[in-house]
């Protein structure tokens, strides 16, 4: 599912606009051509599991066959120098990013929490069976979250691109990174995933800057597996027995 | 000639990891992705051995099938009180972990340059330095793995690890230690996988922690799902099936720089195929059917 991280890249040549709209259809055509079918034969969600990983390898190798195994830039030649703030150093870049993903996070909660969509959504996640029953379109409904979902993938591999190198590879790292980080936060939680993804990420530095920038992943991976064992469901989570990846 | 031998070598190496790997997955139902991890402990414990302190080849196997299993044992009392997917995801944070101590143990492992010069073994005065013998060696030990693991599964053993797979309150309730069962089967898995770790390392003489990533992890499973889990067949046809499919490729003749990208996307492709069409795989019976 979270496959459409590595779609980002395509903004190499085109604009912002399509790489974003790309990304989303993709992550459609995955929903329609492999995961709806799948859905009809009661697959296990073991089976969306690894389907989801070939469909990556799938991705990422037909990525590094169309653009080239090696390292792209989007960056200009100019390397601006970081804006001081609160004593530390922030590159205009990083600075859109926080407030981009500030806007889109609570445009999300207002999303999930006000518009009926959004409520659709959340009832479909709760239990699709009886979604089904109220009259919620469910096919339509998961068309939708995949296209959301995808299109966020999307935005946050533009706003990595424009911070650092691009590699065919990266999605891989922004995958685990972030399966990490929506577990660490709860499943189905908003507050939880961005509460995730800056423990994550603040584990990431601190264990970089004692530790070593080498054990960083062993480190947030160990991070995981604690939460695993004594936090499943996350900081927020709600007490659910299984939840789909 | 000696391409069609590696190619063997390869395919028996492969039979054993996924026959292994089969037991976990297959036949107690425990989808595990850190399979590879275990493959490069013993490769990694066995060339660290033949390197270090020059002990012979068969003291190396068996000491590479033990650590495997120690480790195995260390990661199943975390990992096996999680279910379904949050066990897959906790086995893929082991893989990452293990691969990450390969990659960066520099005073150990040294790191990405690998370890170089891991002699060729011999047994008894017997020296398996020509790939043909290699190819014998490998064969014989595959054969070894198939018989061992079969008559295992065959078992009461098995059958309880099947039992397991289809409904585990069900063991539960009739007085079977459902964990020590998972746990037994889990540490088995690990160490046939230390064993080819072991095969591999004496096979290529080099060994780096490339060999041993999450990729690989991925390769392993898909050969036992698209063999068909819980079946002895399947996972020797998945392991033969998926080592000669891109060897095929080759003789298309693909440039080099696209060949690798190709077959990654076969293997993919093959996975998303199989769950969408046949997920029991090919030899398969069908898996659990409960939810």
């Amino acid at each position: 599912m979270y496959t459409a991280f590595v779609f980002g890249r395509i903004n190499l040549p085109i604009s912002i606009f399509i790489a974003i709209l790309g990304a989303g259809f993709a992550g459609c055509l995955i929903e329609l051509g492999i995961y709806r079918p799948l859905r009809r034969c009661a697959a296990t969600p073991l089976t969306f599991l690894l389907a989801s990983m070939g469909i990556y390898i799938v991705l990422q190798n037909g990525i590094s066959l169309i653009f080239g195994d090696d390292m792209k830039s989007v960056r200009g030649g100019v390397v601006y120098e970081g804006i001081e703030m609160l004593g530390a150093r922030i590159t205009p870049v990083q600075l859109t990013s926080i407030v981009v993903t500030a806007l889109l996070f609570t445009t999300c909660i207002l999303f999930l929490s006000y518009t009926r969509l959004g409520k659709e959504i959340r009832a479909v996640a709760n239990n699709p069976d009886l979604a089904q029953i109220v009259g919620i379109n469910v096919d339509r409904v998961y068309l939708v979250t995949f296209f959301l979902g995808s299109v966020l993938a999307g935005i946050a591999a533009i706003l990595i691109s424009f911070d650092t190198d691009i590699t065919p590879m990266m999605g891989f790292y922004a995958l685990l990174m972030g399966v990490v980080a929506v577990i660490v936060g709860g499943t189905s939680s908003l507050p939880g995933a961005l509460l995730g993804g800056m423990l994550i990420g603040i584990t990431q530095s601190i264990s970089s800057w004692k530790i070593g920038s080498q054990w960083q992943d062993a480190i947030v991976f160990l991070v995981l597996i604690a939460f695993l064992i004594f936090r499943p469901f996350g900081f927020f989570g709600i007490k659910i027995k299984k939840a789909g990846v | 000639m000696d391409y069609f031998l590696h190619i063997l070598i390869f395919i028996g190496l492969y039979i054993i990891l996924s026959l292994s790997l089969n037991i976990a997955a297959g036949y107690a139902g425990l989808i595990t992705i850190a399979h590879a991890g275990f493959y490069g402990v013993g490769a990694y414990t066995a060339a660290l051995l033949s390197l270090k302190i020059g002990t012979p080849f068969v003291f190396n196997l068996i000491v590479a099938m033990l650590m495997a299993a120690v480790i195995a044992f260390l990661i199943s009392i975390p990992s096996l009180r999680l279910y379904d997917d949050y066990f897959v995801i906790a086995t893929f944070g082991f893989q990452m972990i293990i691969f990450t101590l390969l990659n960066n143990w520099m005073s150990l492992t040294h790191g990405p340059s690998g370890l170089p010069g891991i002699s060729r073994p011999k047994i008894f005065g017997l020296e398996f330095s020509s790939n043909l013998s290699y190819v014998v060696l490998v064969g014989i030990i595959a054969l070894g793995t198939f018989l061992f693991l079969n008559r295992m599964v065959s078992s009461s053993f098995g059958r309880v690890l099947r039992a397991i797979r289809e409904d585990e309150i069900f063991a539960q309730s009739m007085g079977k230690n459902v964990w020590r069962y998972k746990v037994l089967a889990f540490i088995i898995s690990a160490s046939f996988a230390g064993l080819a770790g072991g095969l591999y390392a004496h096979y290529m003489t080099f060994i780096d922690p490339t060999s041993f990533t999450i990729l690989e992890s991925i390769l392993l499973i898909s050969m036992v799902i698209i063999g068909g889990a819980g079946t002895m067949s399947g996972a020797v046809v998945g392991a033969a099936l998926l080592i000669i499919l891109p060897e095929i490729l080759r003789f298309i003749g693909l440039p080099n720089s696209i060949a690798a990208n190709i077959r990654q996307m076969l293997y993919g492709g093959l996975l998303v195929f199989f769950m969408l069409y046949r997920p029991q795989g090919l030899m398969g019976v069908p898996l659990s059917s409960k939810r």
